[in-house]
């Protein structure tokens, strides 16, 4: 037991050292919480902090808590960091009120928080956030003007309950109200899981009812493929700008289709704002929202911009908007290395 | 004196891992104190009650693999009825939500029993059905919770190092274990757990005491479920990490898995550890794609270190 005991102390010291010797430096230590794991999108995120993190020079180390969990999970996890005495958080919010209890006792300890991705409702937060009401209604908009204002069109939803799910239902909706004559047939929720978005269209196109177009809430390459698998003709489908659609919108025989865009580098943007914030660089207004684009592979503007970003080296889950200009300095292998400070 | 030890030997074993994380933790981040304390004792409350729903049903024999979902649809009730309601009627709101907890894990129960279908499988089914009675309740985040309802879990109670959180599950579970296991229905718990047969031959009513067993367990998802409210301040209809969290902290506090023996001491103890194992592991700065492995295998070695020294103990 006394054996036991020494060997434990052993490694307790030595842990002890390892943590001493990282806060012993001058740079900041910023801490991550992220509350879905596995999810290309996000992990695109993730890797766009770790490499902005690296690149900018001022980051020590970053803690990082990124695991599947809900917003009690996220406070838990961000009480940790404040624990831990990063000098900043970072987060994708579970939700937009669900973390305000943690934030607002971050702010207090003095550490700025910044959301990237979906906002929050804390005061004192910083929010560097893509518009989703904005990306859904861009997406359906262009959708329904393919299909002449009329149709059947399978609705192909987030996870439910998701904050940026609801913010794209309205804005689907509000494109919905422009075009009276859409009829949406069927409505699922993919969880935003490949596997599971595939059985759901697979299924559907085995009933043989009728389907004009898709529109998907960024589970979209595995949707054209499950139309090839089956055989049944490619109908207008909306996706996100990852990787594997967009090389689809410019390889695939007979397929129309729009990516609209959803950059997982805010993250990265999120890094910079954090610093710029600890470096007494205040931003004009704590919310800052990024404006999604669409790009169709039946108009010439967005064929040049889908031929642009055919990447290869890319998993086809990640976004291919893998910079943002002006909030993020790391290039295309660096982010792909995925390393942050000291890895 | 040795047979009490012997009885007690899993839980004190729990009980010096938990002291000597206490340590490192201090070690490791020398300004963990009374803040640190607080948050994991918030941290810990979802799981805890998570974890003694559980620990009740498998005592039982059984297990219920919708603990998650019952807390999802309790915590979305708790949202829906507290939003823009008054003092008082968050009371009525409070006690509405434990009748639905014990509601689900009665209809659970009563379908185990009734249908003769194994527990496992009518669980997984009852797992989907309060999902989507959670999202039909509320299909995004949303409600509210009545601000001093929320201030039962935040800060110290009476001296600075004991959180208001802890004393709420204290409190909580000591309120429904205690008299349950003093009962005669607790005796007839573990009973059906042990040996439903002989239990059965001795007079005790399997179907009911089982039906009753996953009524606690409801109650209990009910109370973590209102825990979740109360932490976020809305309600979430998606169910979260609670699932399989409960059933490691109930291997690893020393209930069988099948049945008849456990309490629920050495489960809390196991949440606590296992909140405590995460929280060092974020203040180490460990790759959170290795946390989860870590956790796991903290978890293996526990367990079979724990069936080592049971087994020595009867072979000695």
């Amino acid at each position: 037991m006394r054996k036991l005991l020494t060997q434990v102390a052993a490694v307790a010291l030595l842990a002890g050292g390892f943590v001493g010797s990282a806060m012993a430096a001058d740079g900041y230590t910023i801490g991550i919480s992220n509350t879905v794991q596995g999810n290309g999108w996000r992990e695109e995120m993730v890797c766009a902090m770790k490499a902005q993190a690296l690149v900018s020079g001022k980051v020590d180390s970053l803690n990082i808590a990124h695991r599947n969990t809900d917003a009690t999970g996220q406070l838990e996890d961000m009480r940790n960091l404040i624990q831990a005495g990063v000098d900043a958080i970072v987060l994708n919010p579970s939700n937009s009120d669900g973390v305000n209890a943690a934030i607002e006792e971050a702010i207090a300890a003095g550490i700025v928080v910044v959301a990237v991705d979906q906002a929050v409702s804390a005061e004192g937060a910083y929010v560097l956030s893509n518009n989703q009401e904005e990306y859904a209604y861009l997406g359906a908009k262009w959708l329904f003007e393919q299909l002449g204002g009329s149709g059947s069109v399978v609705y192909m939803r987030g996870a439910a309950g998701a904050g940026a799910d609801n913010d794209r239902d309205t804005g689907f909706k509000r494109a919905m109200e422009e075009y009276p004559d859409i009829k949406i047939v069927h409505e699922v929720f993919t969880g935003w899981q490949q596997d599971q978005g595939k059985q759901q269209i697979l299924d559907y196109l085995s009933t043989g009812l009728p389907v004009d177009g898709v529109w998907t809430s960024g589970i979209d390459n595995v949707i054209v493929d499950a139309f090839i698998e089956s055989d049944v003709p490619l109908v207008p489908i909306v996706g996100a700008d990852n990787a594997g659609f967009v090389g689809q919108l410019a390889t695939v025989e007979g397929f129309t289709g729009a990516a609209v865009t959803n950059p997982g580098s805010i993250g990265g943007a999120g890094v910079t704002l954090a610093l710029q914030i600890l470096d007494g660089k205040m931003p004009e207004s704590n919310t800052v929202l990024v404006d999604p684009s669409i790009w169709a592979n039946n108009d010439p503007e967005g064929k040049a911009l889908i031929a642009a970003a055919q990447n290869p080296n890319l998993d086809p889950e990640w976004p291919v908007s893998v910079q943002i200009p002006g909030w993020t300095d790391y290039s295309m292998d660096e982010i792909i290395a995925c390393k942050g400070p000291g890895e | 004196m040795t047979r009490q030890f012997l009885r007690h030997g899993w839980t004190a074993g729990l009980l010096a891992i938990l002291a000597l994380l206490f340590v490192f933790t201090k070690i490791i981040q020398p300004d963990f104190g009374t803040s640190g304390l607080d948050s994991l004792s918030r941290a810990m409350l979802p799981f805890a009650f998570a974890t003694a729903a559980m620990a009740v049903v498998v005592i039982a024999g059984g297990i219920d693999l919708s603990v998650a979902s019952m807390m999802a649809v309790a915590g979305v009730t708790a949202a829906v009825l507290m939003d823009g309601a008054g003092d008082g009627m968050t009371a009525v709101a409070v006690v509405i939500v434990l009748l639905v907890g014990l509601t689900m894990g009665a209809i659970n129960g009563a379908l185990i029993v009734i249908t003769r279908v194994p527990d496992i499988v009518v669980t997984l089914a009852m797992l989907y059905v309060w999902e989507g009675v959670a999202l039909l309740i509320l299909n995004g985040p949303g409600g509210s919770a009545t601000p001093w309802l929320r201030e039962l879990i935040v800060g110290p109670f009476i001296v600075p190092w004991l959180p208001r959180s802890l004393v709420f599950l204290a409190v909580c579970l000591v309120a429904v274990w205690v008299p349950l296991k003093r009962s005669k229905l607790g005796l007839s718990i573990y009973a059906i757990g042990s040996n439903d047969l002989a239990a059965y031959r001795s007079g005790v009513s399997v179907g009911r005491t089982r039906i009753a067993a996953y009524a606690v367990c409801g109650l209990f998802a009910a109370i973590g479920g209102l825990t979740l409210t109360m932490s976020t301040g809305n309600g979430e209809p998606i169910p979260g990490p609670y699932l399989m969290a409960s059933v490691a902290a109930v291997v690893l506090g020393g209930v069988v898995l099948g049945g008849g023996k456990g309490a629920l001491l050495g489960p809390i103890i196991a949440v606590i550890i296992l909140r405590l194992v995460r929280m060092d592991l974020t203040l180490l700065s460990v790759d959170p794609n290795v946390t989860t492995i870590v956790e796991g295998t903290i978890m293996v070695v526990v367990v079979m270190f724990g069936g080592v020294l049971a087994y020595r103990g009867r072979h000695k």
